[in-house]
């Protein structure tokens, strides 16, 4: 049926999503194969666009912090905060060392929280199955440290506009040490797993290489680029919130195979529980939240944070109403999916989830870009468009 | 009398519903195990029951692609294939039910049924899943297939004979674990092929190709495929059970003996990843082979210094 | 360089209760901060509304009954409700809080509106909503 006939020679394609055990969300890949080795490769995204940008303009400023948080459902506070960071800096609002600290807390605890996912997932994309329940089993501590912190394991609304709604208390405090001390030890021994288990290092090892040119000229970020090389670090490069007063160290990795992307990953882990500690024996004292005015002052800005993926970005502007008049986001899954048709050709199918997990995919996240190729078609006006999609569903 | 005592063989005792029964149980003692070694509780013990059950009474859809009279007999020949192989073993710790000289290589060449029909079935459809899995499913047919054979023969060349009931004699009185540990090992592993067990999963490994070689199959079709693996793991473990841990004698014996070999199995599927299918050829053809062909030559001289 | 290096935690788990937790018939305690089913105490309620005005998914309403009289009666739609709190945030009275053990909030029935206030105003309301015909809310 997918049987596609190519300009003079029939080519065998194996189609990968959007429906596909491999892919927990939907996105199309077009494997072209030769016997088991792949020769070409190409990415179809947008089946899961939500159109929360076009959203975001008919809510209030508070009311988009929740809709944007909901971009992600594993990084969920970096898009908060992202758009927190941005809108505190249009209104000109100062918040305070305490709710910054307390920011970055949750970012590092979800950042944990999403290596962890991440771990498990790629162990069961190459089928070490042991490896992906452990990780998970792991993984809920810290799920419970974030529910007994902000009050939910996932879209945690941590942030509100102008500072944070959780407090680090005493009782808080000790269990985070104790879920960090716990966690620390069993991601030592799951580095150990990663790169000494031979089994597990024929499918990670010399897999999905990509040099430190190629990442480069792709502009891949997060993890993906660090593990080629790359030292490009939000957190590092341009310091955002307690990220100030409590820098931290990139992590990087040579190799550019799928084995330094588990490396990096798990020894990023191993700076977030640094983080983590130092912040809590150094937690700044004052006020969780400032006044933050309904409308914002008219103006643009740019607002960048390293979500456990890599870059995320905002683009916010407002023109002084209590609406933003235009948010535009773009997360990090995008930038890094160029690779993976980049390096998926002359591997095996076999490679191919892994190679394709390797950039830790977040699929519904980079759904909003649109491209016109076509440019003849009916043109739309928003104003059209919404009349005449009131007069489709009316007339059915 | 003859024919009443031919069906009850053939449908109740060694082969078809105890078989099935048996292979359902070890089926879960697997699933529940693996489950268990992942700190997880595992399956409830009538899951494979209640699969079969939902399985065969829903509808078989036949895809319009390829031929539609193979695809509804594959898997009963599949089927057969592995029942007549229970045959000719002594299943439940009892005498085989049939038995002739030269029976090992009709039932090591019957339980190679059910992975040809596989392939075929693959083959037998449009579906590039199917087809990709159905390459893999042969590819692999062809890389273990040998060394399992020569691992299974070890035995036969100590014992002198191509009888299991002889073997299964010799071997009662002579640790050939110990004589041919690596037959034993080759073996093991050779059964964990053709069972598409962890390591050797790469024809129907899900995130790839969704299902391999019986991704088209729905309904009774794919219960009796899958039938034929549960029996087919209870004849390769009685086999290995027969040959390799001294015979089986009652059948506390067998539950002892296969149940161990079972355990094995169960800790090799945790502790490993999915091998790609030119790593499993690689495998095979480079030490499999060559080391149960060495493993021949030392039994070959062995007895020859020992007559 | 090693085969099978996740033996010991295979092992070990073996001998192990397992993880799994077996929901409906055991559960674990919820920590406090938990967001679960929203509260409404109209003692202090001025009727500001800031609640609703900054609701992200439009979960809340407050009907002004008497607006002197601080007669007020809450909705609540817990099917839309997102349980981000910032209705708790925003109150200046301190009058909605969220409740950490009832979080069990699935339903097998169609009414997910709840009223809170006082009896009389809820009743009141109902009596007004049947008058003005069918309401979907």
């Amino acid at each position: 049926m997918s049987e596609s006939i190519g300009q003079d020679k029939k080519r065998f394609v194996i189609p990968i999503g959007p429906q596909h055990p491999a892919l927990k969300e939907p996105g199309h890949f077009d494997f072209t194969v030769d016997g088991e080795i792949v020769t070409g490769a190409t990415v179809r995204l947008g089946y899961a666009h939500r159109g929360i940008e076009k959203a975001v303009e008919s809510r209030n400023w508070t009311q988009s912090l929740y809709l944007l948080e909901r971009i992600c459902g594993i990084c969920s506070h970096v898009h908060a905060m992202t758009y927190a960071l941005g809108v505190e800096k249009l209104a000109g609002v100062e918040v305070t060392p305490r709710a910054q600290a307390i920011r970055v807390l949750v970012a590092e605890l979800e950042r944990v929280h999403s290596h962890m996912l991440w771990l498990g997932v790629a162990a069961h994309e190459a089928g070490f199955d042991t490896l992906f329940m452990f990780s998970w089993r792991d993984r809920e501590t810290v799920m419970d440290l974030l529910e007994s912190f902000t009050g939910n394991r996932v879209n945690y609304s941590a942030n509100t506009l102008g500072g944070v709604k959780c407090d680090v208390t005493p009782e808080i405090t000790t269990a985070i040490l104790k879920g960090v001390d716990f966690l620390e030890e069993r991601s030592q021994h799951y580095l150990k797993v990663v790169t000494t288990d031979e089994v597990f290092l024929q499918r990670t090892r010399g897999v999905g290489t990509m040099t430190k040119e190629q990442a480069e000229l792709l502009g891949v970020v997060g993890p993906t680029a660090r593990a080629s090389g790359v030292t490009r670090d939000i957190r590092v490069e341009a310091p955002y919130s307690a990220y100030v007063d409590f820098p931290v160290q990139t992590v990087i990795a040579e190799a550019g195979d799928l084995e330094a992307r588990f490396v990096v990953r798990i020894k990023e882990l191993f700076e977030s529980y640094r983080l983590i500690r130092e912040i809590l024996s150094k937690l700044p004292e004052g006020e969780l939240q400032v006044r933050m005015p309904r409308k914002v002052k008219a103006g643009e800005t740019i607002s960048r944070v390293e979500a456990p993926r890599g870059e995320a970005f905002y683009f916010i502007k407002s023109n002084g109403s209590d609406n933003p008049e235009r948010v535009k986001v773009r997360t990090p899954t995008l930038c890094n999916m160029g690779s993976v048709v980049a390096t998926a050709v002359g591997h095996q199918l076999a490679d191919m989830p892994m190679i394709l997990a390797g950039i830790d995919p977040c699929f519904s996240c980079n759904d909003r870009a649109v491209t016109i190729r076509d440019t003849s078609g009916t043109r739309y006006t928003w104003e059209e468009l919404r009349r005449y999609s009131i007069d489709f569903y009316a007339r059915r | 009398m003859n024919i009443l005592r031919t069906l009850l063989v053939l449908l109740i005792f060694p082969g078809g519903l105890f078989v099935l029964l048996n292979g359902m149980i070890y089926e879960w003692a697997d699933r529940k195990l693996v489950a268990r070694l992942q700190n997880r509780i595992g399956p409830r013990w009538f899951q494979p029951l209640a699969d079969m059950v939902k399985l065969l009474a829903k509808e078989e859809i036949v895809p319009a692609s390829g031929n539609g009279r193979l695809f509804i007999w594959l898997p009963i020949v599949a089927l057969a294939g592995v029942m007549t192989a229970v045959l000719y073993l002594p299943i439940g710790g009892l005498q085989p039910a049939f038995s002739f000289p030269g029976d090992l290589i009709v039932t090591v060449y019957m339980l190679s049924m059910l992975t040809l029909c596989t392939g075929i079935a693959g083959a037998n459809t449009n579906d590039h899943f199917s087809l990709v899995g159905a390459t893999r499913t042969l590819t692999q047919l062809f890389s273990y297939e040998a060394p399992f054979l020569l691992a299974m023969l070890g035995p036969a060349v100590a014992a002198g004979s191509w009888q299991i009931n002889d073997i299964m004699a010799y071997a009662s009185n002579h640790p050939i674990i110990l004589l041919q540990p690596v037959g034993f090992v080759i073996a093991l592993i050779g059964l964990m092929g053709k069972l598409e067990m962890r390591p050797f999963d790469a024809p129907e490994a899900e995130t790839e190709i969704v299902a391999g070689a019986l991704t088209e199959y729905s309904g009774r079709g794919l219960a009796l495929f899958y039938i034929g693996r549960y029996a087919e793991l209870v004849a390769g473990l009685t086999l290995m059970a027969a040959f390799y841990l001294g015979g089986i004698h009652s059948p506390i014996d067998y539950v002892l003996k296969t149940l161990l070999l079972l355990l094995a199995l169960v800790g090799v599927q945790t502790l490993m990843t999915r091998l790609r299918i030119d790593q499993v050829v690689g495998l095979w053809w480079r030490y499999g082979a060559l080391l149960v062909l060495a493993q021949w030559f030392v039994t070959i001289v062995l007895k020859g210094i020992v007559v | 360089m090693r085969i099978g290096a996740m033996l010991v935690d295979t092992l070990r788990s073996f001998f192990q209760k397992p993880i799994t937790q077996m929901y409906p018939f055991e559960r674990t305690d919820t920590p406090e901060r938990l967001r679960g089913k929203l509260h409404w105490n109209p003692e202090n309620c001025t009727g500001c509304c800031l609640c609703v005005k900054d609701c992200p998914s439009e979960a809340i309403e407050l009907i002004t009954i008497d607006k002197k009289a601080k007669q007020f009666v809450m909705r609540y739609h817990p099917d839309r409700c997102t349980y981000c709190a910032q209705c708790v945030e925003n109150c200046r009275f301190s009058c909605i809080e969220m409740s950490s053990t009832e979080w069990e909030m699935a339903s097998g029935g169609k009414e997910f509106t709840i009223n809170y206030g006082s009896e009389a105003d809820i009743e009141h309301l109902l009596v007004k909503l049947a008058e003005s015909g069918p309401d979907e809310a």
